[in-house]
């Protein structure tokens, strides 16, 4: 058994760039189809409640809810086809994306790709990091806002960056109030940005707002102190936390500890290149966007023709400037197979989308990661947790067998395991340039393989024919 | 001493979403009630299960991380099939969950 899709343009994923690039190349009078992975599509901003929900009364949801619907709305209108719980894991061949939607292998074949993959939260590893009870903070967005559930317990939310706000808020909302939020940075070391703000008066509006919601809900929000490490015997029961300096680092004496049931701690985001990779896209690195990102000129096209980028996966710049980006991708890949787009409409969204993509980058600039954030990784302590390889190992393996991460990948197994590298990747090219003292261009990037996530064989198979 | 498991958001309140139907799924032979669109995931943090398997050097304890399908940290065997997301997988009435054979030990926060 196995599909096949014939289209235009291909979108992958189906969150507010994904979306908005659909919209736009099929309006622009192109064929579109969306490949998403989740049942549901949204992505993690817009994202959807089950359709096994009932919701007799729509606009009594708060409007997280309510304002991916018009977006969804046009879409659907549009005749988009929107293929959900399919997962892209390769591509054979120039313009066919091999895919697996729900058990069943497919072929996608397109005559241009709008890469609207998103990202994944950082994750900064601590000893004790790995027990059941620690997520990321968009795994306990995602049970509120999807699964209508609050996280056990008495919760801790730490990290840093703007995305512990709506997470605060989510579980405030639900009746899961934080016992504690810690961010790393502290408002005084925001000010220096404090200029750059003039002018976004809207998302300084919403910021505001989820200050004022936590502090109603009398949540302590403490500035500049990091977990160091988690405890307990068979799931969390206590975070230890300290102070830190302006560089991120621990303070000595200032540990503290708190009792939890669920710690909720994130680094921002990391762009998800891996299907831009595998395309053979050229990527750069750029740590205020998240790390490494694929190369695009002013119409989001990449290195390789016919393939375009849109979104967090491009360079984390937040739900808006992804929007704009979307738009700008999904006309010009229309544009790219012969569709009429007038140019006044290009340099429009083209403006939109810098203007957005400024806001993003000074907020990406203001919770900027800190060297210090990686000084609870000790010897001992786990980075690859698929594989279970500690940071000594990596250190070890670095010093000896050199700057690259491909061969510490190869010496020890990390990044080799069932995530394949999502999890750990950033940590151990940072572990591995500082145990070398180099820079991270120099020790690259894992190389990425199809398929991109594990397939049963037996779906393999049933391909043999196509 | 209470139970500590995730909470159902109260409905009666503010609520307005209604949790698809009842239904029942099996852990490891035992009943555990669940609802229709609900991640594996969900349901069983639902009643108390933290831990969804464990590693297989050194057998530590795992469970929901990043819920987004990345992470693979909650990978179990369900309807006989090993290595599935409990994040990405809705549960189904009669649905069979079990550990990864090597340990049997998952306690039950209490």
């Amino acid at each position: 058994m196995s599909f096949r899709i014939d289209t235009e343009v291909a979108v992958v994923g189906a969150g507010p760039a994904g979306l908005s690039a659909a919209l736009a190349a099929s309006a622009a009078g192109a064929r579109v189809a969306v490949l998403d992975e989740y049942p549901e599509p949204g992505g993690q901003f817009y994202k959807q409640l089950p359709v096994e929900f009932q919701v007799p009364d729509r606009a009594a949801l708060d409007e997280d809810y309510t304002k991916g619907d018009a977006l969804l709305g046009a879409v659907r209108a549009a005749k988009v086809e929107l293929s959900n719980e399919t997962l892209v894991w390769g591509s054979l061949e120039p313009g066919v994306l091999s895919v697996v939607r729900s058990g069943v292998a497919g072929i996608v074949r397109a005559r241009t790709i709008v890469v609207a993959s998103g990202a994944y939260e950082r994750a900064v590893a601590f000893p004790g990091w790995d027990l059941p009870g620690v997520m990321t903070p968009g795994g306990a967005q995602t049970l509120v806002k999807n699964q209508r559930l609050a996280p056990a317990g008495r919760i801790v939310l730490a990290g840093s960056g703007p995305f512990l706000l709506p997470v605060a808020k989510s579980l405030i909302a639900a009746g899961a109030k934080p016992a504690a939020i810690y961010e790393a940075t502290r408002p005084r070391e925001w000010l220096r940005h404090a200029p750059r703000l003039w002018g976004h008066w809207e998302r300084i509006g919403e910021a505001l707002q989820y200050r004022r919601l936590i502090s109603n809900a009398g949540v302590p929000v403490t500035f500049g102190r990091i977990v160091v490490r988690a405890e307990g015997a068979e799931s969390l029961e206590r975070v230890v936390s300290m102070k830190c300096d302006g560089e991120g680092r621990p303070l000595p004496g200032t540990g503290q500890v708190e009792r939890a049931d669920t710690l909720c701690v994130g680094y921002g985001f990391v762009p998800s290149v891996q299907l831009t990779r595998l395309l053979g896209c050229d990527h750069r690195y750029e740590p205020r966007r998240g790390g490494w990102v694929p190369g695009y000129d002013e119409a989001m096209e990449t290195s390789v023709a016919g393939i375009f980028v849109a979104g967090e996966v491009a360079g984390i710049g937040g739900a808006y400037a992804a929007l704009a980006e979307g738009t700008l991708a999904g006309l010009s890949a229309a544009r790219r197979i012969g569709y009429r787009v007038a140019d006044a409409d290009l340099s429009a969204t083209r403006q939109k989308r810098e203007a957005r993509r400024r806001f993003g980058d000074l907020v990406n600039d203001i919770f900027a990661l800190k060297p210090g954030f990686y000084d609870p990784i000790g010897d001992d302590t786990l980075v690859c947790r698929c594989e279970e390889v500690t940071a000594g190992q990596i250190r070890e393996a670095a010093t000896e067998w050199g700057a690259d991460v491909n061969f510490v990948k190869g010496v020890t197994r990390c990044g080799m395991g069932y995530c394949q590298g999502r999890i750990c990747g950033d940590m151990v090219e940072e572990l591995t340039a500082r145990a070398v003292g180099c820079d991270r261009e120099a020790v690259g990037a894992f190389r990425v393989r199809s398929p991109l996530k594990p397939v049963q064989v037996s779906t393999l198979a049933d391909l043999a024919g196509q | 001493m209470s139970e500590i498991a995730g909470q159902e958001i109260d409905m009666d309140t503010k609520e307005p979403v209604v949790s698809g139907a009842a239904v029942t799924i099996l852990v490891e032979g035992q009943p555990v009630e669940a609802r229709r669109g609900q991640m594996l995931a969900a349901t069983l943090i639902a009643s108390g299960r933290f831990v969804m398997r464990r590693t297989r050097r050194s057998g530590s304890p795992r469970g929901l991380f990043c819920a987004m399908g990345i992470c693979y940290d909650c990978v179990m065997t369900i309807n006989g099939r090993a290595g599935i997301r409990a994040c990405m997988t809705k549960v189904e009435d009669g649905m069979q969950v079990s550990y990864p054979v090597r340990f049997k030990a998952y306690p039950r926060k209490t």
